[in-house]
């Protein structure tokens, strides 16, 4: 049997002045899947990453990264992970391949394998072209693709990834998801990412942990999460010549209806889900209730947190708005 | 290279780091040249009729050659600023964390700063020599006396490099220790790096002699303009040794301290 990529029994983190960034964190993750660690600003994603990543001293409790106490054994510890810290340094002045050369020293590599190894990395983060240029020259997407490369250099089992994608624009975001995804599927590594997006968390994402000032408050599949949260909500505005009560009529038949829920309409948990949506328009059309605006609302990893802390995620609507 | 251990390759990969991005970086290398050059051309300009005729002041051939190793020990003091300021940005913006997290040696992290400063040092100290010598300046001691100039410039910059290592590790901020750098140029200034203790009077002298900057150069000088003995060069090279030694010692302790915070 595979050890947990992280146990951790607990864990506590306390800084100077009385703040509890994490506040007994007991976690397992099973090594071989992606880890997705969502939480909102200063909910202690960073904090958490820092200690398990042997660069933050835990207050408390006990934490096993791949099988190695990261206080009694920070060593071990090291050998087998990658990190790419938030706003991870890269120095503007060397180029992508002499940081990779560098970083496959530091690992201990022999001079020809790191060679090689930096090339095969430039060439999986798609940065052969730019490899010897100076990384000051680099865009931002650029430099997150180099900072995974930097932590892949010695193969680790577990990659720690803290918010890899905030600030990128759509379009490097989805290539650096690739990234991970492919790392995910085709090494075997472990991914821990923390992220304060939801569709991050969501698309990458097989198992995941809602923190919050410094707590779990809720820790599953995205599915299994959603779920708890009820069936996906149809909601069907009136037409010409029909009412709201014409509506509800209809969608009765096909699951539970929420009042209030539509203005001028109806709507209804569809535990089919989008599958019985079709069914429900069609016997709308088949009763002669004429209707303008169809909409079906997936629960989201949004509606999980603001149930399980009575918040919204912060920029979750600006997530969903550009989704 | 084959023989060489991770501790070696890991000091060597990183002083090349450090000189690469000093090397690369006009700021962080043009002070360190520009301004030793710029004093010892506006000094050797100014005072350039003052041996022998000024009381006090040795016998040289000309100020120039009484002036070029107090320029060394000037560059050497601002580019050891500049390393300390460096190695406290890695601490900003986390190249540091970068470090830790690997499995590189900790001891790798001291030495490859050091072993760059000490070779920017040594090729300032010969580029400094060289010009020195292309407008006229001599060192009476020959190879051999530029063989100890070097040694302590080589200790001296390891000992301002340690320390500006120190000051990195205890504050964390590059604009910190670059807010030091008064503090040392006063150091410089009150010590006999650019006039003879000769010619110094009152309280100024009683502090240039107090000054362990003040036997270094002149260790260092007397190898330029003649009269320096085995007790001249070993007492200099002593005191640079002895900064050298307090300065990496108390890197080394601040550099414990902190990975201590880290498991």
């Amino acid at each position: 049997m595979t050890a947990p990529a992280v146990e951790t029994r607990d864990l506590r983190r306390e800084y100077k002045g009385g703040i509890t960034a994490v506040d007994g964190v007991s976690l397992t993750v099973d090594a071989g899947g992606v880890f997705g660690f969502l939480g909102p600003n200063g909910a202690g994603k960073s904090t958490m990453v820092r200690m398990l990543a042997t660069l933050l001293r835990p207050t408390s409790g006990s934490a096993l990264v791949a099988g190695h106490d990261v206080m009694t054994n920070p060593g071990a510890v090291r050998r087998r992970i990658g990190v790419a810290l938030q706003d991870a340094a890269i120095d503007p002045y060397m180029t992508g391949r002499e940081l990779l050369r560098l970083q496959g020293v530091l690992h201990g590599l022999r001079r020809p394998d790191g060679r090689a190894r930096a090339d095969d990395l430039l060439g999986r983060v798609g940065l052969e072209d730019a490899a010897d240029r100076r990384v000051g020259t680099y865009s931002g997407g650029m430099r997150r693709r180099l900072d995974l490369a930097l932590s892949l250099v010695h193969e680790p089992v577990v990659l720690f990834l803290d918010e890899p994608t905030t600030g990128l624009d759509p379009t490097s975001r989805i290539a650096l998801w690739d990234e991970v995804r492919r790392l995910n599927s085709e090494h075997g590594t472990t991914i821990f990412l923390t992220t304060q997006y939801l569709e991050e968390a969501d698309q990458l994402a097989d198992r995941v942990a809602i923190i919050d000032g410094g707590r779990i408050v809720a820790d599953g599949t995205p599915q299994a999460l959603k779920a708890g949260i009820g069936e996906p909500l149809l909601t069907v505005t009136a037409g010409e010549g029909s009412s709201p009560d014409d509506v509800a009529r209809v969608l009765a038949r096909f699951g539970r209806i929420v009042p209030g829920s539509a203005v001028n309409g109806a709507g209804v948990r569809l535990p089919g889900g989008s599958a019985a949506m079709a069914d429900a328009v069609r016997a709308l059309d088949e009763a002669g209730v004429r209707f303008q605006e169809i909409d079906l609302a997936e629960p989201t990893l949004d509606d999980v947190f603001l149930k399980c802390t009575g918040r919204h995620l912060e920029g979750a609507a600006d997530a969903a708005a550009g989704a | 290279m084959s023989v060489a251990t991770p501790v070696m390759r890991q000091t060597a990969a990183l002083a090349w780091r450090s000189i690469v991005t000093t090397v690369r970086l006009p700021q962080a290398w043009f002070p360190a040249l520009f301004f030793p050059l710029m004093l010892m051309a506006i000094f050797t300009a100014s005072f350039g009729g003052a041996p022998g005729v000024v009381p006090g002041f040795p016998p040289v051939r000309g100020f120039l050659d009484f002036a070029v190793c107090g320029a060394i020990i000037q560059g050497v003091l601002i580019a050891g600023t500049t390393a300390g300021a460096a190695f406290a940005t890695d601490i900003e913006n986390g190249f540091f964390d970068r470090l830790i997290a690997s499995p590189a040696s900790r001891i790798a992290i001291l030495t490859g700063r050091l072993g760059a400063s000490i070779a920017l040092g040594l090729s300032q100290a010969v580029l400094f020599i060289g010009i020195a010598s292309a407008f006229g300046a001599r060192v009476q001691a020959g190879i051999g006396g530029i063989l100890i100039i070097l040694a302590i410039t080589a200790l001296f910059a390891a000992a301002v490099a340690g320390l500006g290592v120190y000051l990195a590790l205890r504050t964390g901020s590059g604009e910190a220790v670059q807010g030091m750098f008064p503090l040392f140029f006063a150091l410089l200034f009150f010590s006999s790096a650019f006039f003879p203790l000769e010619t110094m009077t009152g309280w100024y002298a009683g502090v240039a002699q107090a000054n362990p900057i003040s036997y270094l150069v002149e260790a260092m000088r007397l190898e330029v303009i003649g009269g320096g003995t085995a007790g001249t060069a070993l007492a200099g090279a002593g005191i640079a040794l002895g900064l050298a030694l307090i300065a990496v010692g108390a890197s080394a302790l601040a550099l414990t301290r902190r990975l201590r915070m880290a498991a």
